[in-house]
């Protein structure tokens, strides 16, 4: 299962980046967010892939594919003039990003009680415990990112309808 | 279910899953089949005029043209596979499957009857048992999933009308979901839980503590919501015979076209369980506390029947709004009036204790 969903995973992600047409590449996202929910649900945090698929793949790739719609034509673009000063810093940045995402991982605490403990099914998170967590322990920065995402829609609005 | 199971060499759990696929699945297709004739007589019903009743099973056998089910579906089969020239192939094959299957996959969690014991293992009446972790989130997340269908539809037919219907159909459905969302965030507070069947069994046997009684309110609020999700009349602005030619589907034919219609009605069919589930008891019998499972299915399916009744009732009783009443209903009605729903519950609950 594992490797199944894995598998959906970086074939979308690879398929993303190296289709030329827009909107097949936005579809190859979704399998990979698929793929991702999959492994949310193998790690007994249904939640978690649930709100994947609404927020992701529902909410935010459905406007991003919808403005694309709106804007462009059915030719794929050419490619501008190649330059590879941008090809070299997103390959350190991306293997930077790739080093710190390995070393979390390796320090983390999970990972340190599985190591001790071997490996248990943890109890699967609920939609409750998320709610305390995010009330609970979080709540701070839960108002903070709700005023930021106010701000920003208040900004979008007064941005394009300037004669409302 | 042991002595199946122990034939076929497998698990009882196994073989229970697999019938309650098999049952589920076969039903909702034969359901969605039959509703699009149902579809034709009510309009005719409705309309004064008779409907299909011709077709006839070895040119005698009439059954009130229920026959015509098999006669569509093979003039579809053998209908010439038309594809036009400029459409992106794969997406243009890839759309009709987008649009059923998601339709499909939505009533997975539903429970369609009482869970019983048999040999001292109890078996749930839903494709998921309950407890699986994503209870009602499931059917909102794979609700999502549909504006793909009719938006790569559009899209891949490479036509004018076409992505004219896809971008209003799919502008539509991202802004009712969150009127939607609120109204089913309520029932979860209410109850306490999110898991199907810890929201039928709190609504208990007595239709006036179904949710609709006290959540009227946000009953309208996501029996509207669901109009625009199916691209039903009021709002189907995916078609839209006398604007855009056919909308979405206008280069579709033979059987893609079929599967993209059979999509609306297995649409259709997923969104009234889920009104029946939150706001009517699902399967529980009015004033029965503990009916045996065959009542219990049988009336869960006579509601499911009752409320997919009402979407062909009212796709033939309303006129189709125009684009911006719906986005203002959207947004300026629908939208406060599930806030206000959510709010007042929540306050009563802080003052009921």
């Amino acid at each position: 299962m594992f490797l199944a969903f894995a598998l959906i995973t970086l074939l979308g992600a690879l398929g993303m980046l190296l289709q030329k047409n827009i909107i097949v590449a936005g579809l190859c996202m979704v399998a990979s967010f698929f793929g991702v929910a999959g492994l949310f649900v193998l790690l007994a945090n249904p939640v978690a892939a649930a709100l994947q698929i609404i927020v992701y793949t529902g909410a935010i790739l459905v406007l991003v594919l919808f403005v694309i719609m709106m804007l462009n034509s059915h030719e794929e673009e050419p490619a501008e003039t190649s330059r590879p000063i941008q090809r070299w810093v997103s390959v350190i940045l991306s293997l930077a990003l790739a080093v710190g995402a390995v070393k979390l991982v390796l320090a983390s605490k999970g990972l340190q009680q599985l190591a001790e403990k071997g490996a248990a099914v943890p109890p699967a998170v609920t939609l409750q415990g998320v709610g305390a967590v995010l009330f609970a322990d979080h709540l701070l920065g839960f108002e903070v990112a709700g005023l930021m995402l106010l701000a920003a829609m208040v900004g979008a609005v007064a941005l394009t309808k300037r004669n409302l | 279910m042991d002595t199946l199971a122990s034939l076929l060499h497998t698990s009882p759990a196994l073989a229970w899953m697999v019938v309650k696929i098999v049952i589920v699945f076969s039903a909702v297709m034969l359901l969605a089949s039959v509703w699009t004739w149902v579809e034709r007589r009510g309009s005719a019903m409705i309309q004064d005029r008779i409907g299909p009743n011709r077709a006839a099973l070895f040119g005698r056998i009439r059954i009130i043209g229920l026959a015509q089910l098999l006669a569509d579906g093979i003039k579809f089969f053998f209908k010439e596979d038309l594809e036009p020239t400029d459409v992106n192939r794969g997406l243009f094959w890839l759309a009709p499957f987008l649009a059923f299957v998601p339709a499909m996959l939505g009533f997975a969690v539903i429970p369609f009857g009482r869970d019983f014991v048999s040999g001292g293992t109890i078996y749930h009446l839903s494709v998921l048992d309950p407890g699986n972790g994503m209870g009602m989130l499931y059917p909102m997340a794979i609700g999502g999933l549909a504006v793909y269908g009719v938006l790569v539809a559009a899209w891949s037919s490479n036509n004018k009308w076409s992505i004219l219907g896809g971008m209003r159909a799919s502008a539509a459905m991202v802004s009712y979901e969150i009127g939607m969302s609120l109204a089913v965030v309520s029932i979860f507070m209410t109850t306490g839980g999110y898991d199907p069947a810890e929201i039928i069994s709190a609504q208990g046997s007595l239709p006036w503590h179904w949710n609709v009684v006290p959540q009227f309110l946000g009953f309208i609020v996501f029996f509207t919501c669901m109009f625009a999700e199916t691209n039903r009349l009021p709002f189907d602005f995916a078609e839209g015979e006398s604007e855009i030619v056919a909308g979405f589907n206008t280069e579709y034919g033979s059987m893609k076209f079929s599967l993209l219609a059979l999509a609306e009605y297995a649409h259709l069919m997923t969104a009234s369980a889920l009104v029946v589930t939150l706001f009517f008891g699902g399967w529980q019998v009015p004033f029965v506390a503990h009916p045996s499972v065959g009542l219990s299915i049988l009336s869960f399916v006579v509601k499911l029947l009752f409320f997919a009744w009402v979407f062909v009732w009212i796709r033939w009783t309303l006129p189709r709004f125009r684009y911006d009443q719906m986005m203002r209903l959207g947004w300026k009605a629908m939208l406060p009036m599930s806030m206000v729903n959510l709010v007042v519950h929540a306050w009563l609950m802080s003052h009921g204790r």
